[in-house]
């Protein structure tokens, strides 16, 4: 046996105790490959959707880079400890500590080249797949597989510098180490950290703290609290299971009634022993577990936007003509020619929009003729309104001013006009998207409109005027393209920041409905990756304690089975061990994404009102689940080790 | 550490002897032991081995000193459960960078001695616990050491791979002619070697030297651990098999 062949073979039989943490490795590594596969994809454009994947993919890339690397270091910095025995015996029969370097260099190289290996096999493998959910998403006619170096290269050398920089920091974890202390063994040399009461409550009061201040967010404080809770929380969570749960823990033991009860004694006096060998791991996976819900939530969240993104906009396309837009009758024809010849039915409703001073609050009023409003009401199934001379209805522009306005009534009249309104009611429905039409909008009877012959104060006569075509169309999502030409002057004008020659406004909603649903759909593809490559290394910690702590359980269950102890209670025993291991990290990180979540729906309530309730109960039970099935899974695997001869 | 767990012990070990150290829980065995193993280091005197004195070389060449000059033969075994039991016993030569086909006809001829031929491939959780310590035994001498070290080697085993054990350990040193040093607390497994040295609370406090019969020397052996005192639960059962 040469001295390559022992760390090839250490790594090979080792595998086992590997399994988790190779998982997660080469999973790593096949969603790095898959995004560089796209990154580099020659058919690839620098523009809209595509551009959005690539820097996506990108960023996604150096996360999950960063990700790995502290994953990988955490990793092996346990399985060395675990070794630690090993590599005192080793050392012990004159192993030098160069050789020790080498050794552990090595393995480390295998572990990674064969994980990158792996991962870039796999990846290559599903490419095909992952490349027709990417053509789907981005609607793309075709997305071709294709053979470059480049994407190999990139994963190689982002690996290979990954596992290298792991095995030069891992060796100097067992450096330092005398070979007495590290004949000890592993569990012999874990230190127990003393339990500080003071430390305990600080951890409650800290997470306590995080929560309130999450739950009280107000769109005012916000963004300091996006700064100020991860902090507390993530400090807090620390605390919680290094000191806290100890501390509770202590308090319960001391009840000897309770205490010292069958099972009870074992289970409790185990999972004490456990929850402090682990607190640290409970610690990661809390706030990876946290973490990677948080991602998927709020990108999940996204979708629910273009869920009540018809609710919002309930207009197919708008284009508002305002004074001196000389091209309003060419591009309201352009417009309708492109729906004809998409065979697309429609219906378009111009309504002329006057504005004036209000004598109520000096705010401006966009006033609307009931005639016109009408016409496009009964187009989209509504009723229509009939105001008397003098009367006026409230526009709503969001389900939260329709309530608002309802209570509200106002004796009013135009300034520059003088024509006296009182308005006591509130058009039942959303017609208008809130930034097509002021705020204050009214709809007048005809005559009343007729009426208003004045412009707003500091405008020449009909220069305040505009007219908003609204059309209907009932297959909405179908169009795609149309008045690409008029959004592409507008765009060009905000750009350059002058609107000389763009005295319209044209929004096809469609348009921007399909590009925020494929956008959405590829940030959550590309976040459902990186969070499943979170969840992954997650559960590889949790496997890999259970897994190192395996021959200890073993014997002591062969003890207490023989003191006589029944496999049912053997059962709950497993169970009360397990459940803590697989549940208590979950329960928190679900605890901290729920009030995480609070703060993001006040943060969605300010852009756009919308709950995103739904999607994050869903998210949460979709997770769990997967951690339940996980839980019955490694359970099986461990009740059978355990019982083996 | 403030403690001392060894004071004023000076003794010399002929080359080819088997000397078993013994003493109660707590007299600085192990300590001496692991000073001789260099993995412990000293505050004031000297250790010589082979007419060097480990304990002024670096750690490098300390770890060559080990490699070369020294073999272990541990309580709990402590083969690498990764490993095979003939890459176990070819351990010490790899980290020596030995050329392969050397290793094959080493652990050969010890696979031969030690009775380990038909369990080469086997791993340490597959054999017997006698098996094991053979094959730990194999591993301590395969580089054939200056000196081999036995911390307690019957301490894990029943008594019929015990005496195998023993006997193969005087037999590696009547025929050898290998040097042995075994701290034990078994009379028994004492009454194989051909000196035992007795420490008490760190000192130097008796040695007798085995005359002819195996049987004479046991009784020897006893009479010095009752004057010697300590706890009497520490010596296993004291009946000769």
């Amino acid at each position: 046996m040469t001295f390559r062949q022992l760390a090839y073979r250490n790594v090979l039989r080792n595998r086992r105790s590997y399994a988790a943490f190779l998982m997660a490795s080469v999973f790593s590594v096949m969603v790095f490959f898959v995004y560089s596969m796209f990154i580099f994809h020659p058919l690839f454009e620098a523009e809209g959707l595509q551009l959005l994947a690539v820097r996506g993919m990108f960023i996604a890339e150096i996360v999950l880079y960063v990700f790995t690397l502290f994953f990988l270091f955490y990793s092996m910095s346990a399985f060395l400890q675990a070794r630690s025995k090993e590599f005192g015996v080793l050392m012990h029969l004159g192993m030098t500590k160069k050789q020790l370097s080498k050794l552990v260099f090595f393995e480390t190289l295998i572990l990674g080249a064969a994980s990158t290996a792996a991962g870039i096999a796999l990846g290559f493998a599903f490419s095909k797949f992952f490349f027709m959910v990417g053509r789907e998403i981005m609607a793309l006619d075709y997305l071709p597989l294709y053979m470059s170096w480049k994407p190999f290269l990139l994963t190689i050398a982002a690996f290979a510098s990954l596992f290298i920089i792991i095995s030069v920091i891992s060796v100097g974890f067992i450096r330092t180490k005398r070979i007495v202390d590290l004949m000890q063994g592993y569990w012999k040399t874990e230190e127990v950290t003393q339990v500080s009461g003071l430390l305990s409550v600080l951890g409650i009061v800290l997470l306590a703290g995080a929560y309130t201040l999450a739950a009280m967010v107000t769109d005012q404080t916000v963004y300091q609290m996006v700064v100020i809770v991860p902090p507390l929380a993530t400090l807090g969570t620390y605390l919680f299971f290094t000191h806290t749960i100890h501390f509770l823990l202590d308090i319960y033991k001391k009840k000897k009634s309770i205490y010292w009860n069958k099972a009870r004694l074992v289970s409790l006096a185990e999972a004490s022993v456990k929850l402090k060998d682990s607190a640290q791991m409970f610690f990661i996976v809390t706030i990876v577990s946290t973490v990677a819900f948080l991602a998927v939530g709020t990108l999940a969240s996204f979708t629910s936007y273009t869920g009540d993104y018809r609710e919002l906009n309930p207009l197919s396309m708008i284009y508002i003509s305002f004074d001196s837009d000389e091209q309003e009758r060419e591009h309201v024809e352009q417009l309708v020619a492109q729906l004809e010849q998409k065979r697309l039915a429609y219906d378009v409703a111009p309504l002329k929009v006057k504005r004036q001073t209000s004598e109520f609050s000096g705010n401006v009023v966009d006033i609307l003729k009931a005639s016109d409003f009408n016409r496009l009401a009964l187009a989209l199934g509504y009723e229509a309104v009939n105001p008397e001379r003098g009367e006026g209805l409230f526009i709503p522009y969001s389900k939260e001013s329709l309530s608002e306005l309802s209570r509200s009534k106002v004796q009013t009249g135009f300034v520059e006009s003088d024509v006296p309104i009182s308005i006591s009611s509130v058009y039942p429905h959303i017609l208008f998207p809130s930034h097509t039409l002021n705020f204050n909008s009214i709809v007048v009877n005809d005559a009343d409109f007729e009426a208003v012959t004045e412009p707003l104060t500091g405008f020449e006569k009909g220069e305040s005027d505009f007219t908003y075509y609204a059309f209907h169309i009932p297959q909405w999502t179908e169009t795609i393209g149309i008045g690409d030409n008029l959004a592409l002057s507008m765009e060009e004008a905000v750009q350059a920041e002058n609107f000389q020659h763009v005295n319209f406004f044209f929004e096809n909603p469609g348009d921007d409905y399909h590009w925020f649903k494929s956008s959405f759909a590829l940030l959550l593809f590309i976040g459902l990756m990186v969070a499943a490559v979170f969840l992954l290394a997650a559960g590889s910690f949790i496997y890999f304690k259970l897994y190192t702590g395996l021959e200890r359980d073993r014997k002591q269950y062969l003890l207490l089975v023989r003191l006589g102890m029944t496999e049912k209670e053997l059962g709950k025993i497993v169970n009360r061990q397990l459940i803590p291991q697989f549940f208590l990290p979950w329960v928190v990180a679900l605890l901290h994404s729920a009030f995480a979540f609070i703060s993001l729906q006040v943060v969605w309530d300010e852009f756009a009102e919308l709950s995103i309730l739904g999607e994050m109960a869903l998210v949460l039970a979709g997770f769990t689940v997967a951690q339940i099935l996980y839980f019955f899974l490694i359970r099986w695997r461990y009740i059978a080790h355990l019982q083996a001869p | 550490m403030t403690h001392r767990a060894l004071n004023q012990l000076s003794f010399e070990v002929k080359k080819g002897e088997f000397l078993a150290v013994m003493g109660p829980s707590g007299s600085g065995k192990t300590t001496l032991l692991n000073l001789i193993s260099t993995i412990d280091s000293l505050t004031s005197g000297d250790i010589l081995i082979d007419g060097i004195n480990p304990h002024m070389l670096d750690k490098n060449e300390l770890a060559l000193f080990r490699r070369r000059k020294l073999g272990f033969v541990f309580q709990d075994f402590n083969l690498l459960q990764m490993l095979t039991v003939e890459e176990n016993l070819v351990l010490p030569l790899t980290l020596d960078y030995v050329p392969t086909q050397e290793m094959a006809n080493r652990v050969l001829d010890v696979a031969k001695r030690l009775d380990l031929t038909s369990i080469l491939h086997k791993r340490p959780n597959e054999i017997s616990g006698g098996e094991a310590q053979r094959t730990a035994i194999g591993r301590a001498l395969i580089h054939k050491p200056a000196l081999i070290l036995a911390d307690e080697p019957t301490g894990n085993l029943d008594s019929k791979a015990s005496r195998d054990v023993l006997e193969l350990l005087s037999n590696i040193s009547y025929e050898e002619g290998a040097t042995i040093i075994m701290v034990t607390h078994d009379p028994i497994a004492a009454s194989y070697c051909d000196r035992v040295l007795f420490i008490k609370d760190g000192e130097f406090f008796n040695e007798i030297y085995r005359d002819d019969r195996r049987q004479t020397f046991y009784q020897k052996i006893l009479n010095v651990l009752s004057l010697l005192g300590g706890n009497v639960n520490d010596l296993s059962a004291t009946r000769l098999p």
